[in-house]
């Protein structure tokens, strides 16, 4: 099969800007994993009741869904810190078993808002229509990348320098990696770890807002759109390594490139095949993923 | 400024302290001696609300903190040093050391304690961009007296601040303590090195199955028979 060098980068380029999304996904997820623990298998959901609000609003508003990013990024924070104060605070106390009760307790979650998206909202797929952005595309010599998923490229680029310069150069990102190093320490120093658990849970929230802002522009919104996700999700933080923000980065990048290229070089049916691949490779060589802790 | 009285603590039903009742007044040094299990450890974790009373009272100064969380004990301006130490140990030296003033952030002069950590221990200077997990056990108890420091207590809580520590280290820290002290900083110490604490301290209680059995001033203390024979080899 002799592919132009267009092709190629075309065929890359689609891959990065996909993978961008997919770090931004998974950086929610890896966030609160890395600080407490946590896998949130209602992640997915959060993304779907993202997409579902911002199908809302621009019905009702008429607003550009643009202009409506930074208002289903904050609810989605505020889904996020109210998840962690209404049930995750009560399962820490659970005395035995509690990775277990935890994992129930999120996916149960995960099934209600998928269960009440069904009932409520119809099992229908929906779109948003025109945006300011959506059937446009900008092309630089030769190649072509459509807009919307340019724009939700940026933006997780964007989100990720964010989340860097505040782990980096504020107290609240000290705060959080001091919690992450020994939750039972920092009060120690005066803070209060239900706090930075709570905001933990905010900004995972929020980075699943942001995710299902971009996505909501050029994807079909239905019920069960946050598993498929999901499932992409796990295999980026693991790949990545669990907990480590940075790293969800690079692996959701190396997995829309793989996407990508498996798509074409064998078939878009099969395009999981070599991210899966990309993953067992990962498990047997180097379990802890690529920027892990052991 | 301190004063706990008829303190109880149970891990799971087993009281691993019983009705412990002492009082400490600003700017003196109080120890605390006992041998293993004897529950010193459980009454500073008590003190600093990571564990829970059963029952007694803990008053500093002048308003009861038992049952308050143990940040906002922290914010009251009591300070402990615990004796696995709990430093963050893939965070930095100086980064452990601002999240010590965490509670001052929005001050300009959050960092005016680090003048004198550096005077007590100048090694934290020279280690300031190293993880505190490559730290000596020495140095890592510097760093999180340092680091308890930062928080400008009045009340300082050290839990065997000599444990697993060579002695000319040992000495530097004790000599340390003097220097906090002066600065009228109250604190409590629990200490093994008996005689080592007695030196230091203005008056000692002593704690056995988690009672106290022996209490007074260091003086009355050190001449005491039990204590010649049980501890100071005399
Ligand atoms: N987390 C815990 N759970 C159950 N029991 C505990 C716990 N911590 C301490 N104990 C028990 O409480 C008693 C007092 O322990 P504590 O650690 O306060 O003693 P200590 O005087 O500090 O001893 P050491 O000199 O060895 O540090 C011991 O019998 C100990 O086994
Ligand atoms: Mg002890």
């Amino acid at each position: 099969m002799a592919l132009s060098f267009e092709a190629i980068l075309q065929v890359l380029l689609s891959g990065l800007l996909m993978g961008l999304i997919y770090a931004l996904v998974a950086s929610g997820l890896s966030l609160i994993f890395g600080l407490m623990d946590v896998v949130n298998f209602a992640h997915g959901e959060f993304l779907m009741v993202a997409m579902y609000l911002m199908f809302g609003l621009v019905t009702v508003t008429g607003l550009d869904p643009l202009l409506l990013w930074p208002v289903v990024t904050a609810c989605l924070f505020l889904l996020g810190s109210g998840v962690y104060l209404g049930i995750i605070r009560y399962t820490m106390r659970a005395k035995t078993n509690r990775g277990m009760v935890q994992v129930f307790t999120t996916f149960g979650l995960g099934l209600i808002l998928m269960g009440l998206a069904q009932s409520l909202l119809s099992p229908d797929y929906r779109s948003i229509g025109h945006t300011w952005i959506s059937g446009k595309s900008v092309s630089v010599a030769g190649i072509y990348m459509p807009l919307p998923q340019l724009v939700g490229g940026v933006a997780s680029v964007a989100a990720f320098v964010l989340i860097w310069l505040m782990i980096t150069r504020t107290d609240f990102g000290k705060a959080l990696e001091a919690t992450r190093e020994d939750a039972g320490a920092v009060a120690l120093v005066g803070i209060d770890k239900n706090l930075i658990f709570t905001l933990g849970w905010g900004f995972g929230g929020a980075l699943s807002g942001l995710a299902g802002s971009i996505l909501a522009t050029f994807f079909y919104i239905y019920p069960s759109v946050g598993s498929s996700f999901l499932l992409t999700a796990f295999v980026t933080v693991a790949l990545g390594g669990f907990g480590s923000v940075y790293g969800a980065l690079a692996a959701g990048i190396i997995i829309g490139l793989v996407e990508a290229t498996t798509a074409v070089i064998l078939t878009p049916a099969l395009k999981s095949l070599g991210v899966f691949t990309v993953y067992l490779a990962v498990v047997v060589l180097r379990p802890r993923g690529l920027f892990g802790s052991s | 400024m301190l004063e706990v009285s008829g303190l109880t603590t149970a891990y799971q039903g087993m009281v691993a302290i019983s009705d412990v009742s002492f009082s400490v007044k600003q700017g003196e040094i109080l120890t605390i001696a006992g041998a293993n299990g004897a529950g010193k450890s459980t009454l500073l974790k008590t003190i600093a609300g990571m564990e829970r009373s059963q029952s007694g009272t803990i008053s500093f100064e002048g308003a009861r903190i038992n049952g308050r969380t143990a940040h906002e004990i922290t914010a009251r301006g009591i300070a402990f040093v615990p004796e696995n130490r709990r430093l963050f140990p893939r965070l930095t030296v100086q980064d452990n050391l601002s999240l010590g003033s965490f509670l001052f952030r929005n001050r300009p002069d959050r960092d005016a304690p680090l003048d004198i950590i550096f005077e007590l221990f100048p090694i934290l200077k020279a280690r300031l961009n190293q993880l505190a997990v490559t730290l000596s056990g020495g140095e890592q108890q510097m760093l999180a007296i340092g680091r308890a420091l930062m928080a400008r207590p009045r009340l300082l809580m050290l839990d065997e601040p000599s444990q697993g520590i060579m002695p000319k280290l040992v000495a530097q820290i004790f000599e340390a303590i003097k220097i906090i002290r002066r600065s009228d900083v109250t604190i409590l110490l629990v200490e093994q090195h008996l005689v080592k604490s007695l030196e230091i301290a203005d008056s000692t209680i002593v704690l056995q199955t988690g009672r106290v059995v022996l209490r007074g001033s260091a003086a009355e203390i050190r001449n005491h028979p039990d204590i010649q024979s049980a501890y100071l080899g005399v």
